[in-house]
């Protein structure tokens, strides 16, 4: 069985029909998917970096190098060149210099604002804020992407970390069992009951919390919820017959929890991934709206969820960052519940 | 903070703000009838530390001084009756005025009421009567005697006798009301306290003061003698947390729903009526204060006419909010109000820092930081530069300094001066791999709008400013102990006149728990400074306070950020203010208690007109307009 590639194996295959056949949960999944690899390359898509500017015969591709300074296009600063300004330069100039920008030319930080008129701005084609801009004139398109790319990594490496800790500890509980287990039960137990949002307060009051420290205290608290699964399973799996057999033929602990009892509780910790992901994106845009996530200037839902109730007068930046997030926690549900559906095992089980 | 939004929790100089707060009421006629009683039991007298001590008999040759011939600012036309309904954030921990949680925003409620001999006059300036009716100053230059008004009385009746104001030193001093600020500025600033007969007494202070000054630095508020006294034991913090205090203010605490709201009811018949500058004040039957933890909450039960007034100072309130039916129909009236107060808001470079310790990274990063830009967008044109570290103090200002302004040139120049000549590649520079990056910390939410705008002009001078947001507490205990790299914050600013001494004075350099946030040390300075703390003539004080500025603009410590020199608020309909609305230092315009800015006693001006009212709501009823209101007031612009 370990022989084969996972995608050969008819119950794989099965499952994966299975999931394709669940129309909602797979058109979710692709749709996520488009978004996240949009999101990966948002530098080309919304950047205020042009994609290509040709200046007297030469091409520059200012979009993933080190700034460039106005200087070099024949401005008179030293700061980044404003590559929106140059595009209006250049046109005017008309000596066969040009610049591409991408479709949506704004990032994430600059406050692109008006004299006369007051951020936010409401949603303009002309300007191309396309969902306006929020309360310091910044492109909510721009903070949206930012904010999504982020907010998904975010919840991705959580996941990771805690479900590498979770399944380790979990499996170790459920197949050692006795005070090994008992000890950590108690530890999980105190753990579970410390407010976490009260130690997140706690620590961004005494220094800025940034991606990493956020990171690490939500995983610090985040690890026990798998363990009480895979403890369980672990248990269960453990005094199956083929559990036996191996331990029977000398396999040693590590050999019969990572070769036998993993890959049968597979369902379980496939189950939970989708929804650990939007329980990772609604947790850093919960503490981003009370203010103990990210240090500003970064592009936060939290934040711009913040904002729009501020500014329930400028119905844009609500609407954007609810919808948008409205979206992405359905979808990321839906293929949740096609994964679950794929995976009950009281339609296929591995070991019957 | 209250520069920026008059409910941002006010930090800052909270401990001395505490005692500028014991502000006064009124002054009973000299001749008044009632002589109060002596008491039996005669209170030791105050220690004295060597050297001072005031004289056992009350000079003869003191000039007894009185002021009953100021302008008065109440308008006659004032009605009395109704509640005025506010809000506060949050519940207070306690209704004692000293000990454990006293310092919060209640406080100054509590503060409202409980009243000092002397008061300023709004307008002028100059000392008026509260408690006492006459004043007079000692020859040793920092003692002072008050005579009180015979009419004073406690909200219980009880008479305010001199007394009470040796009992105040004592119980000030004692270590059962867990108070240590409170112990060591009545060792220390007050000096001796004299009881001459039941109505005069005298206050020595520590130093030598210009006598217009005595009032405001050294005097007090009495403490009730006959309350504290049996309850001053090792429980009294514990047993005195729900206890209501008497006060010798127009309101009194008279229902308190724990969690929910606060009332205060007017004394029916408070000795203060009669007296020259507290008639027709102080006009609402009852002040509700009820808690809403939300000021976006706070402002829809505004604008549902469950509160009576609210703070419009912020832009965002003014101009977007503060919009719509209400105010088309005129149900609720706009009120713009410039005045004429202290004002000191900053970013406070920490001089100990390595990169900040170069003259050339400060200046170039004030030339870094476009401050217009920030006004005329978010703040919408609204708030105006500061030009120097503090403002609004008449003739201590130094009008001739003007703030490093928004110029990259000079940035640049300044920038590569100290080092740092090249660029990495997001455009930042870098001396010897070290970026040139600065933290700022600040703790209010709202300013993060204003700095992300600074952030990003900066960059274009190669500066890179990370922003550092913590809770208002956290963040000025930071500053306080001295972490950070720059310290973007207001202070509340108050007195007659500006202070050195906290704020450059080498001795609270390189200190934590200090107010020299910048860690500013220079000898010469320090010698001005105690010339200046020393000086009791107007003419070279004020001379040496504008000298001090302008030290404090070159060594480019201080980088001033915005004044707002008005307040905004909106009222409904039925709420009625004076046609002037306010005085010259009116901080906030709807205020139903005493007083509003510092040591100036101008609060109390409003009434609630009832038929207006039952008007108004009929008019909302039948969907009838009024024309829209909005009142520009620029007498003090």
């Amino acid at each position: 069985m370990t022989a084969k590639a996972p995608l050969l194996n008819p119950l794989t295959l099965k499952q994966w029909q299975r999931f394709k056949s669940i129309r909602r949960g797979y058109w979710s999944a692709v749709a996520l998917g488009a978004a996240l690899l949009l999101s990966a390359g948002a530098e080309l898509l919304v950047n205020s970096r042009a994609l290509i500017v040709s200046y007297q015969g030469e091409w520059y591709f200012p979009t993933y190098a080190d700034y460039i300074p106005g200087r070099t296009f024949g401005l008179d600063y030293d700061y980044e060149t404003n590559y929106r300004e140059l595009k209006g330069a250049f046109s005017a100039g008309g000596v066969g210099d040009w610049v591409l920008m991408p479709p949506v030319p704004y990032d994430a930080f600059e406050n692109d604002l008006k004299s006369g008129v007051y951020p936010p701005y409401p949603p303009s084609v002309a300007d191309r804020h396309y969902l306006g801009t929020d309360s310091t004139g910044r492109d909510m398109v721009a903070r949206l992407v930012y904010g999504f790319r982020l907010a998904f990594a975010f919840a991705a490496i959580l996941l990771g970390c805690n479900f590498v800790i979770g399944i380790a500890v979990g499996c170790a509980m459920g197949f050692w069992g006795g005070a090994f287990d008992l000890l950590f039960q108690r530890l999980i137990e105190i753990l579970n009951n410390v407010p976490f949002l009260y130690v997140i307060m706690i620590v961004a009051s005494v220094i800025v919390p940034g991606f990493w420290t956020l990171m690490g205290v939500m995983v610090f608290f985040g690890w026990t919820a798998m363990t009480w699964y895979m403890r369980t399973s672990t248990y269960k799996e453990k005094s199956r017959e083929y559990v036996l057999a191996a331990r029977a033929l000398g396999a040693s602990s590590k050999r019969m929890v990572a070769s036998h009892i993993i890959p049968n509780t597979i369902s379980v910790i496939v189950t939970f991934i989708p929804f650990s992901i939007a329980s990772g994106i609604a947790a850093l845009t919960a503490i981003d709206y009370l203010g103990f996530g990210l240090p500003p200037p970064t592009p936060s839902w939290g934040e711009l969820l913040r904002q729009g109730t501020q500014h329930l007068e400028s119905p844009w930046i609500v609407t954007s960052v609810v919808v948008a997030m409205g979206l992405v926690l359905l979808m990321v549900t839906y293929v949740g519940e096609a994964v679950r559906e794929a995976f009950d095992p009281k339609k296929f089980t591995y070991y019957e | 903070m209250r520069t920026t939004s008059t409910w941002s929790t006010a930090i800052g100089m909270a401990g001395l703000i505490a005692l500028a707060g014991c502000e006064g009421e009124s002054v009973p006629e000299p001749d008044a009838p009632e002589e109060p009683q002596s008491r039996a039991a005669v209170l030791p007298p105050v220690e004295v530390g060597e050297g001072d001590g005031l004289p056992d008999q009350l000079p003869a040759d003191l000039v007894w001084e009185t002021n009953e011939e100021d302008p008065i600012f109440a308008s006659p036309d004032a009605k009395r009756g109704g509640t005025f309904r506010t809000f506060m954030l949050s519940f207070p921990l306690t209704i004692r005025r000293v000990g454990p949680d006293s310092n919060g925003a209640f406080a100054g409620v509590l503060r409202y009421n409980q009243l000092s001999p002397v008061t300023h006059h709004p307008e002028t300036r100059r000392p008026i009567p509260s408690l006492a009716t006459h004043w007079a100053f000692g020859a040793d230059g920092r003692s002072m005697y008050y005579r009180l008004n015979p009419a004073a009385r406690w909200s219980d009746g009880v008479p305010v006798t001199a007394d009470d104001y040796v009992y105040a030193v004592q119980f000030m001093r004692s270590k059962e009301i867990v108070a240590p600020w409170y112990n060591n500025y009545y060792t220390e600033r007050i000096r001796d306290v004299k009881r001459y007969d039941d109505l005069t007494f005298g206050i020595q202070g520590a130093d030598r003061k210009p006598l217009g000054e005595m009032h405001s630095l050294y005097a007090f508020g009495p403490v009730p003698r006959h309350f504290h006294e049996p309850r001053l034991t090792a429980d009294w913090v514990k047993e005195t947390n729900w206890e209501i205090e008497p006060n010798t203010g127009p309101y009194q605490i008279s229902k308190i729903d724990k969690g929910k709201f606060i009332e205060l009811t007017r004394k029916p018949d408070w000795w203060g009526d009669g007296t020259r500058y507290y008639r027709y004040r102080f006009n609402p039957d009852k002040v509700r204060l009820r808690v809403i933890r939300d000021v976006n909450v706070a402002y829809q039960h505004f604008l549902k006419g469950e509160l009576d007034s609210f703070s419009l100072v912020l832009p965002q309130f003014w101009h977007d909010k503060a919009v719509g039916e209400p105010y088309d129909k005129g149900y609720i009236a706009k009120y713009w109000f410039y005045n004429e107060l202290p004002t000191a808001a900053g970013m406070y470079l920490n001089s100990s820092d390595p990169l900040l310790a170069d003259q050339h990274i400060r200046f170039g990063l004030a030339h870094a930081l476009n401050f217009d830009r920030v006004i005329n967008t978010v703040l919408r044109g609204d708030y105006a530069r500061l030009q120097a570290f503090q403002a609004g103090f008449g003739d201590y200002d130094n009008r001739g300094i003007e703030a490093r302004a928004f110029d990259i040139d000079k940035a640049n120049a300044y920038f590569d001066e100290a080092g740092f000549s090249e660029r990495d590649g997001e455009g930042i520079r870098v001396k010897d791999g070290q970026r040139l990056s600065l933290r700022i910390t600040y703790g209010q939410p709202h300013h993060t709008e204003r700095l992300v705008i600074l952030q990003e002009e900066a960059r274009k001078a190669g500066v890179d400013l990370g922003l550092q947001l913590l809770d208002s507490a956290s963040s000025f205990k930071a500053m306080r102990e001295k972490k950070h790299q720059i310290a973007y914050m207001a202070w509340n600013a108050s007195g007659l006149a500006p202070g050195f001494w906290e704020h450059f004075h080498s001795v609270n350099a390189g200190k934590t728990q200090t107010n020299n946030l910048t860690n500013h040390a220079n000898p010469e300075v320090d010698e001005l400074i105690m010339a200046y703390r020393g000086s009791t003539d107007y003419e070279e004080r004020t001379a040496l306070a504008r000298r001090l500025a302008q030290m404090v603009h070159d060594s480019g410590v201080v980088i001033p950020t915005f004044k707002v020199p008005f307040t905004r608020e909106g009222a409904w309909r039925w709420v009625k203010l004076p046609d002037w609305l306010g005085t010259r230092t009116t901080g906030t315009l709807f205020n139903a208690q005493s007083m509003s800015a510092g040591l100036y006693s101008n609060g109390g001006l409003l009434w609630l007109d009832l038929d207006e009212k039952e008007r108004t709501l009929d008019a909302m009823d039948e969907g009838v307009a009024f024309d829209p209101v909005t009142v520009v007031n620029t007498a003090y612009h």
